[in-house]
């Protein structure tokens, strides 16, 4: 049976090309619309943004992005999808009563009630920054004593950032928390995010919908490796670096921090560590200032410093470490990520902190090895 | 092991007149294997982060997902970025196919811009790599002396290899030797360079050693061109995830001027649609869903969830890959060229050779040539050919990745086929009967593929621990909490659709051939559409990219 092949010619080849680019163009306008905002700032997002921002308004009445939005909220609604805000948008559309979901080990909630609204959001005129940099972070962190919480209950940490805390950081503390008792982590990450790019996702209508009815007591986050480039915010470009990018980026990781602690959440902030490619460290090195800056200013926020653990002596980047008394990778190969062992370096001090706050008496005896140097 | 270095290299390579006529009767079929990255599997989006670093790592974000967060430089296939590329490459090739140089030098360059726009700091990597076996292999096609041909290969190789163990086993090595040390006394913490593993070296350098092993066997008839050997290695629809085309059968393409009138456009849409359905729907929902949450934290999961996890991962794996293919199938269709057929329904087979005969097919003839056969093949008695089996298994785990988890991985590949050896050459009565048995055949399918499910467990651990958790909480009791009905159709589709008919796929291709070329065009933008809307948000980059 050789009925099913077919030769076309160039031509032919050309025409259902054609169709095919022309039909693309109709029927995704608005997710091309999408995909350009999201463009680095350069010459690409440049040329591509008014091209398809004039495309989308052209082919408007033909009403085809309303059927791309509402078969992605359908899906939503039928539990296909797993995109918050997608979920929200058909919570909102159907207006049902809104289940209360459990949350579970490992597991984002997929049902986020409407009652958490993000209420902090950033100035939208950039001043200079509110308080002067404090300077370079330290090298290792002393953890103080927070609040404990009542006895037979779980403490909720939720695990929040971009891929900082998605690759090893994430998984390694999963998998060393079965060894605390009363310690429950919930993720709530997301590769690809940070604070400079809102239009990219913005972590403050974001972050109450990946919650869902979760209440933390501890977030642990681990964010910024996205955010050293310039942004865009109401037709101006601030170039990353300037005194007005710093001044905005400041507010911007304020109101983060804010929308974290607006549950009643004590916030630890992972420093991000210091990376293999001096250029990129050096931009790391400025928002690690920024963070810490903000996070010092608060009363209740606590700083960990991820540099004396995973870096040389002096803080700098290092691939290779000593781990349970074997040489170790630190770092994923790209020289940013923590490798597996390296979050065992970072995990180590975190959870019997973590679940000491309770009583040193709960901290099982593996625990316990984990915790010393 | 007798002779020097480069003896075992030639072996390693040819298994020439010294080590008997070279048959080229397909031994056995078995061997294979593929890369890594793995472990991470879905997660990681692509960063600015980055971008500000070349591109370097390949986290790469978002799909066709347009509502998907990160802003890709890189070019995954299901891009906006990629197909812009692939549209204007398209319209460029094409008027150029009357001029054969040109087209080949246009071809190249973009090659080289696709590659760059992950990383242009390794596009010279690419190109000496490339240059350096071209060079070589000319040099063995012009010379008649048979030493100095031997010679030329054994350098050709050896440097190859050089760069591959540089860039991806350096660390492996290093750490590895820590600690062996460690076992005896303390051993020191170097604080050395890492290197960073470029996109596609196992695959490129695969190429590359492809090319210099055809021209030595005179397989590649043909005098070679530099501009072809560039083009060979670099050609970007299967530069960086394969399949690896043979330089006997891809060169001769590219050596003839491109035939206008016979492109097989419903194919190459179909082709496509398939692959892109597999990756950005089946491969990405279970992805994000179902596997990395299990495998990050096993120990938080019980029986049903690991249980769903471990098939979950097959599927995934599965149609990430083969998605991969078939798209790169597609485009060079498109583009009048011809790919090798990479996979054939893998789930479907009863036996490990019948596995590797169906799974990453390029891969495991490539390792059946030049390296099993090589070795001895199955020439050299009973003892020999298990152990050739399981030396060319266990370095198809390693080319896989540089860890010991991918070693036990192609270890267990070995031990099957062993063991598979051992069981059909057995002429028991007993036996004889059960496989005589109507159902046998079914109870084969079902054995083999969880004999690969276990293996897979080790390739998707990061670590022998992760894998020894997955294993032990196999057994303890507990359902499946995240069995949500996209992942159970997904997971059915991932592993079931294998079973379909090929003729209901002809049948579609057919359906689509009686159609007029503009109707398949809109076929494909209202797949890619549909697509689009149902992918999962985040999009995960090809599992295999960094092997």
């Amino acid at each position: 049976m050789r009925g099913y092949q077919r030769f076309s010619t160039v031509k032919q080849m050309s025409g259902g090309m054609g169709v095919f680019v022309v039909l693309a163009l109709l029927l995704e306008s608005g997710g091309l619309v999408n995909w350009a905002q999201r463009l680095e700032l350069g010459p690409e997002r440049t040329c591509a943004l008014p091209l398809v921002m004039a495309l989308h308004r052209g082919v408007g009445w033909m009403g085809l992005e309303g059927l791309r939005s509402d078969a992605i909220v359908e899906l939503a609604r039928i539990g296909w999808s797993d995109d918050p805000e997608a979920i929200a948008k058909a919570r909102e559309a159907s207006s049902a009563v809104p289940e209360v979901a459990s949350a579970s080990p490992g597991s984002v909630p997929k049902t986020p009630p409407p009652t958490m609204k993000a209420k902090v959001r950033v100035t939208p005129t950039p001043r200079l920054p509110l308080q002067p940099l404090v300077g370079d972070p330290p090298l290792l962190s002393v953890l103080p004593k927070i609040p404990g919480v009542r006895p037979g209950r779980t403490r909720t940490v939720a695990l929040v950032g971009d891929s900082m805390m998605a690759v090893g950081l994430s998984s390694t503390l999963l998998r060393e928390s079965p060894k605390y008792e009363d310690l429950e982590l919930v993720k709530v990450f997301k590769s690809g995010s940070g604070l400079a790019r809102p239009e990219v996702f913005d972590w403050q209508t974001e972050y109450p919908a990946m919650l869902g009815a979760v209440r933390p007591d501890v977030v642990l986050v681990a964010i910024g490796a996205n955010d050293g480039q310039g942004f865009v915010e109401d037709g101006v470009t601030y170039e990353f670096g300037s005194a007005e990018w710093v001044a905005m980026y400041e507010r911007r990781v304020e109101a983060f921090l804010a929308l974290l602690e607006a549950g009643g959440a004590t916030v630890v902030w992972v420093e991000l560590p210091p990376m293999e490619s001096d250029a990129y460290d050096a931009r790391i090195a400025l928002i690690n200032r920024i963070d810490y800056a903000v996070v010092k200013s608060s009363r209740k926020a606590v700083w960990y410093s991820t540099a004396g653990l995973v870096g040389d002596a002096d803080g700098q980047f290092k691939a290779y470490g000593e781990v349970y008394g074997t040489m170790a990778r630190l770092r994923k190969q790209d020289g940013i990520h923590l490798s597996d062992d390296g979050a065992v370096l970072v995990a180590a001090k975190l959870l019997p902190w973590l679940a000491s706050q309770q009583s040193s008496a709960q901290i099982p005896s593996r625990a316990r090895k984990l915790a010393e140097p | 092991m007798r002779g020097s270095w480069s003896d075992i290299i030639l072996r390693l390579m040819c298994g020439f007149p010294a080590y008997g006529a070279r048959s080229d009767r397909a031994v056995d079929g078995e061997e294979g294997a593929d890369a890594e990255i793995g472990q991470g599997g879905g997660g990681i989006a692509l960063e600015y982060a980055h971008v500000l670093r070349l591109q370097e790592s390949l986290a790469v974000s978002l799909s066709l997902s347009f509502r998907s967060s990160g802003c890709a430089r890189s070019m995954l296939f299901p891009t906006v970025e990629y197909a812009v590329f692939f549209l204007v490459v398209l319209a460029i090739a094409w008027p150029l196919a009357k001029y054969v140089t040109v087209r080949k030098i246009f071809l190249l360059l973009a090659s080289y811009v696709f590659y760059g726009l992950w990383s242009w700091r390794y596009v010279p990597l690419l190109i000496l790599v490339s240059l350096f076996a071209a060079v070589m292999a000319q040099a063995i096609q012009r010379s008649g002396d048979t030493q100095r041909r031997r010679r030329v290969l054994v350098v050709g190789v050896a440097g190859c290899l050089l760069v591959l163990a540089y860039y991806k086993y350096t660390s492996f090595v290093l750490l590895s030797a820590m600690g062996l040390w460690g076992l005896v006394g303390r051993a020191p913490v170097w604080n050395l360079p890492a290197p960073f593993l470029p996109l596609g070296i196992s695959f490129f350098v695969f190429h590359a050693i492809s090319l210099l092993g055809d021209v030595y066997r005179e397989k590649l008839r043909e005098d070679l061109h530099l501009l072809d050997a560039l083009l060979y290695v670099a050609f970007f629809p299967q530069l960086i995830a394969g399949p690896i085309l043979r330089a006997s059968k891809f060169i001769p393409q590219l050596m003839r001027p491109c035939d206008a009138t016979k492109i097989r456009v419903n194919r190459a849409f179909l082709l496509i649609l398939a692959g892109l359905f597999k990756k950005v729907i089946i491969s990405n929902t279970l992805a994000t869903r179902l596997v990395q949450p299990v495998f990050a934290a096993p120990a938080d999961f019980h029986r049903g969830d690991v249980l769903l996890a471990i098939y979950g991962y097959a599927a995934e794996i599965y149609c990430d890959f083969s998605g991969y293919t078939d798209i790169a199938t597609g485009c060079a269709m498109l583009l009048g060229y011809r790919f090798p057929r990479n996979f054939n329904a893998p789930y479907t087979a009863t036996d490990p050779r019948d596995f590797w005969q169906r799974w990453h097919i390029s891969l495991s003839t490539w390792l059946r040539d030049y390296l099993y056969i090589p070795l001895g093949g199955s020439r050299k008695g009973t003892a020999s050919t298990y152990a050739n089996l399981m030396i060319t298994m266990l370095l198809g785990g390693l080319w896989h990745g540089a860890s010991w988890t991918f070693v036990m991985w192609g270890g267990l590949q070995g031990v099957f086929l062993v063991g598979h050896r051992v069981w059909a050459g057995s002429s028991s009565g007993a036996v004889l009967r059960l496989r005589g048995r109507v159902w046998w055949p079914w109870v084969s399918r079902v054995l083999m593929f969880h004999a690969v499910c276990l293996g897979w467990v080790f390739f998707r651990s990061p670590t022998f621990g992760v894998a020894d958790t997955m294993l032990h909480q196999l057994g303890v009791s507990g359902g499946a909490t995240l069995a949500s009905w996209p992942v159970v159709v997904t997971l059915a589709i991932g592993i079931f659709g294998q079973y379909a008919p090929r003729m209901w796929r002809r049948g579609v291709e057919a359906m689509m051939a009686r159609l007029p070329v503009g109707v398949n065009g809109l076929v494909l933008a209202l797949g890619v559409f549909v697509i689009e809307v149902l992918g999962p948000t985040g999009v995960a980059p090809f599992i295999y990219f960094q092997f």
